[in-house]
């Protein structure tokens, strides 16, 4: 039998990205980075040093707001998504994302999971609710709620929340996953089943999560990317990151010199 | 006197004060209210429902063409005020948001609520009114909707701002548009607030007399024609209550009652809609 080893391919290769606030707010600076596909690539970094601003360039989330400005590309399956004649509709069904604080809608928990499937033009009932069970069964949450599907979704707990909304985001099968700092306002066992759930999601969905904990992107990821001051100043394999980095910055800011 | 005995002194002005303050105004709110009770039970009989005025002088008669009148130009400004002033809050709270132009409507939205209601009548009477040379129902149904829209606007304004960012994002992030997040997420999160902030003007634009004097004017004959004078219960008791007759006067009383517990009725659920969202 012949064992054909696959080289792991790029999904996503961010091209000397440089972003802006605002005329002078220059957040981003000359950012290369390749994302892997079927792998968690952690961003990590002091407060303000660019990672979540980073990490809503992938889904254009900064278009939301005035006086942004992109330069450099982001190619994702050789298409430059911050071309300006991008789909961003389109484009945010396929790159997903999960955010600090749990997000659910004020609608029942089945409904928030049919809310992006509906979005996807899924009407049929019976076919939105093996999709519901299913996004609920891969967030890991399925058990803990399926005898009140029709229960407001606020009643749940926050981590229960956040798996929430986790399923919402699987339930759109998107190609690519962001999580910004998703456990931070999580208690201890709440974000050990994220992190669980995270590491159990990246054979369906490319990950890149930003987190300021360094543990947890010890924990998950695969690759990490440690940025300081709006640039990225070091990006390898996690484990090369956090045992023997190249640069004295990472150095510092992993052993807890500052930051 | 020392320090501590005056400031004790001071404090006990301070309640007394206050205290005085709150019982003159609650004395005065339950007087006239404990009268309308008082007289408008007393006058109240289903022939009031059911029966036209009779001619003036005489005895009977009841106030159905008011009720209707009441009831018809109510719904129809209702049902032109809320539209627009849903739609201008959510053009203000979402796509100008933060923008100069958003701010100032917003000013003025709050200076033509405390536009004295007549001057809102006596504009409606310049434009739909004289032209025409003649009173409309619709006149004083576009009198009552120009005082809705200001009110029902920045309650939506007001409610759709308070509906976090957040989740406007999640939203967008998982590939909605934005007409969606409006009416799928937001307008869900901000429902009761904006139901409450519609109860809330319908019950403030049914007790308004001066729009309607200059407007819909008064008929005292059945009517339902929008396009000609039209009966009001308002109207009805500021012409009853100025005329001649004690059984103008009870009416009148009846008339003021049903009009009270109306508007009490819509403020109560207005109420108990946002204390059962945010229970």
């Amino acid at each position: 039998m012949e064992v054909q080893i696959v080289a792991p391919t790029i999904d996503i290769e961010v091209k000397n990205l440089d972003f802006y606030y605002s005329g002078t707010n220059h957040a981003l600076k000359g950012i290369s980075l390749p994302i892997t596909k079927y792998k968690v690539t952690a961003l990590i970094g002091p407060s303000g040093c660019g990672k979540t601003t980073l990490l809503r360039c992938f889904n254009r989330m900064h278009d939301l707001y005035p006086h942004h400005r992109y330069e450099g590309e982001i190619v994702f399956q050789n298409q430059n998504i911050l071309a300006a004649d991008v789909d961003l509709i389109a484009l945010r069904s396929r790159i997903g994302m999960v955010f600090q604080k749990p997000t659910p809608f004020p609608m029942s928990i089945a409904e928030n999971i049919a809310y992006g499937l509906r979005l996807k033009g899924i009407r049929n009932r019976s076919e939105l609710a093996g999709r519901i069970e299913e996004a609920l069964r891969h967030a890991a949450l399925w058990e803990e709620v399926r005898d009140k599907m029709n229960d407001s979704a606020y009643d749940l707990s926050g981590g229960q929340q956040q798996r929430l909304v986790i399923a919402r985001a699987l339930a759109v099968e998107p190609e690519v996953l962001l999580f910004d700092e998703p456990t931070s306002a999580l208690d201890p066992i709440s974000t050990a089943k994220i992190e669980e759930l995270v590491v159990n999601l990246k054979k369906d969905v490319t990950i890149i999560i930003v987190t300021h904990n360094m543990q947890q992107a010890a924990r998950v990821s695969d690759m990490t990317g440690f940025m300081y001051l709006g640039e990225l100043i070091e990006y390898g394999a996690t484990e090369k990151i956090f045992t023997n980095p190249d640069k004295k910055q990472t150095d510092d800011y992993i052993t807890g010199r500052f930051g | 006197m020392n320090i501590e005995k005056k400031r004790k002194l001071e404090g006990f002005i301070a309640l007394a004060l206050s205290t005085c303050a709150a019982f003159v105004g609650l004395f005065w709110l339950v007087f006239i209210l404990g009268d309308v009770l008082i007289h408008g039970i007393g006058a109240l009989n289903l022939g009031l429902f059911f029966n036209d005025p009779v001619p003036a002088g005489m005895a009977g008669g009841g106030l159905r063409n008011a009720f209707i009148g009441q009831l018809l130009i109510t719904i129809c400004a209702t049902l032109i005020g809320v539209p627009v002033g849903v739609l201008g809050g959510t053009f203000l709270a979402e796509y100008a948001r933060r923008t100069r132009f958003a701010q100032v409507i917003s000013v003025l939205a709050d200076i033509i609520v405390s536009v004295p209601s007549i001057v809102i009548g006596t504009f409606i009477y310049a434009i739909l009114v004289r032209p025409v040379h003649h009173f409309s129902g619709w006149a004083g149904a576009f009198a009552l909707s120009l005082i809705m829209i200001p009110v029902v606007l920045r309650t939506t304004e007001d409610m759709l701002s308070m509906v976090p960012w957040t989740l406007r994002e999640a939203a967008f992030a998982l590939g909605a548009p934005y007409y969606k997040v409006i009416i799928q997420v937001v307008y869900r999160g901000a429902a009761t607030g904006i139901l409450t902030g519609i109860l809330l003007s319908i019950a403030r634009v049914a007790g308004e007399t001066a729009p309607l004097l200059f407007t819909s004017f008064n008929n005292n004959f059945f009517s339902t024609n929008m396009n000609g004078p039209i009966a009001s219960l308002t109207v009805t008791i500021f012409q009853y209550a100025m005329g001649p007759y004690e059984d103008w006067h009870a009416q009148a009383w009846a008339a003021s009652f049903v009009i009270t517990v109306f508007i009490l009725v819509l403020t109560l659920a207005g109420r108990l809609i946002l204390k059962w969202r945010y229970k």
